[in-house]
């Protein structure tokens, strides 16, 4: 049994530590994050605390024997680009990539980036039980199974909701790029 | 402030569960008539344009020198630049003006002349334009086929109703990338086997999507997206030249495609540079037509719950269908997207296209329920196609699909579902069962589908992969199994890329695969009495609705 992560002791805090080195330890499952992930944003596009999201997502790659090592990527907004390079430095090769908005993916090294293995682009539909469940499938791809998918959630209305305030949290995203600053390690404190 | 009942019921109106946002055009939020938008210019010496829209050649970006090198006819610029942009906005609407005048103006203009052009236009004209202008004569119209659990079975089945309706395009992509190829073979088979000469396509991750278009498992590829601004090309990981070359590689396979692009992509990915959405998406039609590329499936796509949001969206959504038709590509033009809670305000947008009619007046009709749609859901779903065909018989216009038989919709369905059964036991991938096919050919949903075992499914499309398995493989098992008939027929689809007339502008199959296409049908509108109009074979069939009241009948 799983216990449920109090929310508001989720209180998010994204440190650069270090320039990300490619990972040596086959028991690893890098999560990328984009440029604005817990600095300038703070909470997911329907309102999750990322700190939340974040205990998830390792919560469910703990409960598979793995280790999260957190990176953040500066050179591209994109979550493709981002998942790939995380993918890239992870040392068993997988890795879940982040934007602010919630929206997910679990990537993997040999993959080109805009290919993956899952893909969760309707961050609105995604509760705290689904990132611990993108979490548990990451840490089993990078255990070398073949897990049955998380389950896909569609709501065609989404767009015409969310579209304007995923357009704004983009913006934000845009404003912490930085073409030229490599991928950093990160030490997250909840 | 005590409340009116009246004003109380609007706010909980499906409209009012839309959102709307004000211009803000320092951002690039804002649809058409930015006053950041550059002035229309062109400066050309010894044949090369050293000034477009403001920008001398040195200051270019990598996006202007492709476009200024490749996209514009220099040899009529001086004249086409010379003209009045009001001037040409009439000629769009004067019925003695042929639409070979104003291509070749369009073709010779800078991008900011043609956004300015259409500044002169209200929406009546646009349509009106849109009707003369269109690349193809006859109109017609693309179908999505996609389901949440991928369940080829279903697919196979969804595909071949769809193609009995006489959809000319069928698209499909996947929940789960891994199930590409079988989602592929799925469609195909479901084409073939619901008409002839229709043609599939699996939208994918590129490389994924050049790989089953060069095994054999699909006859054409759209989503290829190019943006208006050097910023978000790169950031996607492309440039013009990257776009370009793939586009060579699906045609040195003859394999159709066109490109995808449209209003708000780019503010929508951070970055517009301040212009507005129709400039922008008029500099990815100068750049599809500077690539070679014969079409563009545009009309916002992705981004319409955005563009909607704001003041003109249908207006700059309608110009940039326009504008691709101006500039003699083919269009593909939207209405496939979900954006609106309004039953009334979807239907007005696509009213929009269906009346004037353009190469495809969708670009995906959502051919299966909203709610199984991978695409994020369509404008129109399979609810939706009793009221489509009604607009045809109430305006008499031709929105490219016709009336079915239950009992003919079963039989495709059922003997779609027969075929992939037969297709998946000869390539050795998983059973398929006979309660799979009974399921498939009543289903409304996945839900009426028996679940599959995904990672098992995923597992041998890529073994199947691996194995070099190809199209001419499956026209094999067809022909060995019995089902002669579908395999001529994929055989006849793939004998198509040798002889390659259908890389022409807006080409599609008829049932007896000749091409239809701008070349050997072309738009030939001068008012009425000209261009498309109906046969009364074909009146016949969009007229008919089997639970009218017949005058035997009483």
């Amino acid at each position: 049994m799983t216990e449920a992560i109090n929310q508001e002791n989720a209180i998010l805090e994204v440190k650069e530590w270090k320039e990300a080195l490619p990972g040596q330890s086959a028991d690893e499952v890098v999560i990328a994050l984009s440029p604005a992930f817990g600095t300038q944003l703070k909470k997911s596009i329907i309102e999750i605390d990322l700190g939340t999201i974040l205990k998830e997502l390792c919560a469910g790659i703990e409960e598979e024997g793995m280790k999260p090592r957190f990176i953040k990527v500066f050179n591209s907004t994109d979550l493709a680009i981002i998942a790939s390079q995380g993918s890239r430095l992870s040392g068993s090769g997988i890795c879940v990539g982040m934007q602010s908005r919630g929206t997910t993916v679990i990537h993997q090294r040999d993959l080109v980036p805009l290919d993956n293995l899952e893909l969760f682009p309707q961050a609105p539909l995604y509760d705290e039980k689904i990132y611990r469940k993108i979490g548990r499938n990451a840490a089993k791809y990078a255990k070398g199974e073949n897990p049955e998918p998380v389950e896909i959630l569609n709501d065609y209305m989404v767009p015409s909701k969310y579209l304007i305030k995923s357009t704004l949290m983009h913006f934000k995203e845009g404003e912490m790029m930085d073409k030229s600053k490599k991928a950093m390690d990160m030490e997250v404190v909840f | 402030m005590k409340r009116s009942k009246r004003f109380e019921k609007l706010e909980q109106m499906p409209i009012n569960k839309d959102g709307f946002a004000y211009e803000w055009e320092e951002v690039g939020l804002v649809c058409m008539e930015s006053p950041f938008d550059p002035k229309p210019s062109l400066k050309i010496e010894n044949g090369v344009i050293v000034e477009m829209d403001g920008k001398e050649r040195k200051d270019f970006d990598s996006l202007d020198k492709f476009i200024a090198d490749y996209g514009i006819d220099v040899s009529y610029a001086e004249e086409a630049m010379a003209m009045d942009s009001l001037e040409i906005a009439r000629m769009l609407v004067d019925i003695h003006v042929p639409r070979e005048k104003i291509v070749k103006i369009c073709c010779a203009s800078s991008p900011a002349k043609v956004t300015e052009i259409m500044n002169h236009l209200n929406v009546v004209e646009m349509m009106m334009a849109q009707m003369k202008m269109r690349a193809r004569k006859r109109p017609a119209n693309q179908a999505h086929a996609t389901n949440l659990d991928d369940n080829p079975v279903l697919l196979c089945a969804d595909a071949a109703e769809e193609a009995t309706r006489g959809f000319a395009e069928l698209e499909t992509t996947c929940a789960l990338a891994r199930y590409a190829p079988l989602n592929a073979i799925a469609l195909m088979l479901g084409a073939q086997t619901g008409r002839a000469g229709t043609l599939n396509q699996c939208s994918m991750e590129e490389a994924t999507e050049l790989e089953l278009g060069m095994r054999g498992f699909t006859s054409y590829a759209e989503t290829l997206s190019v943006y208006g601004t050097e910023t978000v090309l790169i950031d996607g990981g492309d440039t013009a030249y990257s776009k370009a070359f793939l586009a060579s590689a699906y045609a040195s396979r003859g394999i159709k495609i066109r490109f995808t692009s449209g209003t708000g992509s780019e503010v929508l990915m951070g970055s517009a540079e301040g212009r507005s959405m129709l400039y922008l998406e008029v500099r990815c039609l100068f750049l599809t037509k500077a690539c070679g590329v014969q079409g563009i499936q545009n009309g916002s796509i992705n981004a319409i719950p955005l563009v909607a949001a704001l003041p003109n969206g249908f207006r700059a959504m309608a110009a940039e269908c326009l504008i691709a038709s101006m500039l003699n590509i083919e269009v593909a033009s939207g209405n496939d997207t979900a954006f609106t809670h309004s039953d009334f305000r979807r239907g007005s947008k696509l009213m929009m296209q269906f009346m004037p009619g353009t190469d495809f007046v969708t670009s995906g009709y959502g051919g299966i329920p909203n709610f199984d749609n991978v695409f994020a859901g369509s404008n129109e779903d399979c609810d939706d196609y009793d009221d489509w065909y009604t607009l045809q018989r109430d305006m008499k216009v031709d929105g490219g699909i016709v009336p079915v038989k239950e009992e003919d919709a079963l039989a495709a369905r059922n003997k779609a579902a027969r075929i992939i059964q037969c297709v998946f036991a000869e390539l050795g991938l998983p059973e398929i069962t006979d309660e799979e096919v009974e399921a498939a050919t009543y289903a409304y949903s996945y839900k009426d589908m028996p679940p599959r075992n995904k990672a098992e499914d995923m597992k041998a499309a890529t073994t199947m992969m691996d194995k070099g398995t190809n199209g001419f493989d499956i026209v094999r098992i067809l022909y060995e199994n019995g089902f002669e008939e579908v395999a001529h027929r994929l055989m006849e689809m793939l004998k198509q890329r040798v002889i390659g007339d259908y890389l022409h502008t807006s080409a599609i199959f008829d049932e007896e695969f000749r091409v239809i296409s701008a070349v050997n049908d072309r738009n030939d509108y001068m008012g009425p009495g000209t261009g498309y109009r109906l046969s009364d074979e074909r009146w016949a069939r969009l007229k008919e609705k089997y639970s009218a009241l017949k005058p035997k009948d009483i």
